[in-house]
């Protein structure tokens, strides 16, 4: 009777006004840590395949890149106007460097990288760029298809966002 | 002859327990309270009525430039096969969101300079015939008034679909537009697509 008496409570609590402070706390909390802190969001797409599948949830962690910035092999958050639609990318060249795209192979500074992030060759080639004062260059994981259809390049460190919490 | 409560064995006044002409001072205070209650509510109701009546028939200027976007991103998608007369209406509703002369900048279609209205027409109809399917909508919107009667919108748009080769299409661009209000109507008069990862 008594364990009956508690689920029937669970379920359907007096409405006092602790129990509302409390349910206005955990809202407010939640509002907070899912608005501001880490931003849920879902993968659409397969640009960061075999790392990330189409259809994945995760969380952006806003505070990754608070004390410190983006390293090479970082997969990071860009944002667009807002957090609402977002690129998953990954960082492979930081500021002030050299990055080219020669038959499938990465080089920076003129130095081929080995990426073992990736699964699926390619055979992609790009003259050698230089990544701007305050920038990263970013790609995803699936390298496969022509490089024209691709999303891919430098962007301002002001527009990442964070990185995923996995 | 004097009744008698069976509860609480008190005589009843005559007329019965509820009516007596004097209540005792706890009925006083639960009917005013509940009095102020209902009055509460009933205020409470028709703020809310008369808030939801103000903000449909009398929409902020941001609502009505929101609602320009959600049009003309109708207007360019597209369903799997649609017929031709959709197709004419969509294209003839899509040249009266801009004014007569455009400007838009179009980095990644190398797509640049002041185009005319029936060019964007001309443009949009080369656009939609390499879809199947298309989906356009509009996200995040940063909406600001540098005049009355200009608007400066940033936001984000999603593009999704399928060319007529069936390649499935997955894209996302901020946009930095303007819009001016002529004849009470918001119109394009730039349209900037912000190229956030340089190659």
């Amino acid at each position: 009777m008594a364990i009956n008496k508690r689920i029937f409570k669970f379920f359907f609590p007096s409405l006092t006004p602790a129990y509302l402070i409390r349910v206005g706390l955990v809202a407010l909390s939640a509002y907070l840590i899912f608005g501001y802190l880490l931003i849920p969001f879902r993968i659409q797409g397969t640009s960061m395949e075999p790392t990330y599948q189409n259809g994945q949830i995760n969380f952006c962690w806003k505070l990754r890149y608070l004390f410190s910035k983006p390293r090479r092999g970082d997969v990071v958050v860009i944002r667009l106007t807002g957090q609402k639609v977002t690129l998953l990318k990954r960082v492979i060249a930081l500021e002030h460097e050299v990055i080219e795209f020669h038959n499938g192979k990465l080089l920076i500074n003129g130095v081929e990288q080995e990426e073992p992030y990736l699964r699926y060759p390619y055979d992609w080639t790009l003259p050698a760029r230089w990544v701007e004062p305050d920038s990263i260059y970013v790609v995803g994981d699936n390298r496969r298809g022509p490089i024209q259809n691709q999303i891919f390049g430098q962007t301002s460190l002001k527009r990442v966002l964070g990185g995923p919490l996995w | 002859m004097v009744t008698y409560d069976l509860r609480s064995k008190k005589p009843v006044p005559p007329g019965g327990r509820w009516s007596s002409k004097r209540p005792s001072e706890t009925h006083r205070s639960t009917f005013s309270r509940q009095t102020k209650v209902k009055i509460t509510l009933i205020s409470l109701i028709l703020i809310g009525v008369g808030a939801t009546i103000l903000l449909t028939f009398f929409p902020s200027e941001e609502k009505r430039v929101k609602k320009q976007f959600h049009l003309l991103a109708a207007s360019l998608s597209k369903e799997t096969g649609e017929n031709i007369f959709t197709m004419d209406q969509k294209l003839k509703k899509i040249g009266s969101f801009f004014n007569e002369a455009c400007e838009i900048h179009i980095p990644a279609y190398a797509l640049s300079g002041r185009v005319s209205r029936e060019e964007i027409i001309a443009y949009a109809t080369r656009g939609r015939i390499q879809f199947r399917e298309l989906l356009l909508k509009f996200h995040d919107f940063n909406i600001a008034f540098p005049k009355d009667d200009e608007a400066r919108v940033q936001l984000t748009a999603r593009l999704t679909g399928k060319t007529a080769t069936g390649e499935a299409v997955n894209e996302a661009h901020e946009v930095d537009s303007l819009l001016a209000k002529i004849e009470k109507k918001w119109m394009f008069i730039r349209v900037e697509v912000v190229e956030i990862l340089k190659k």
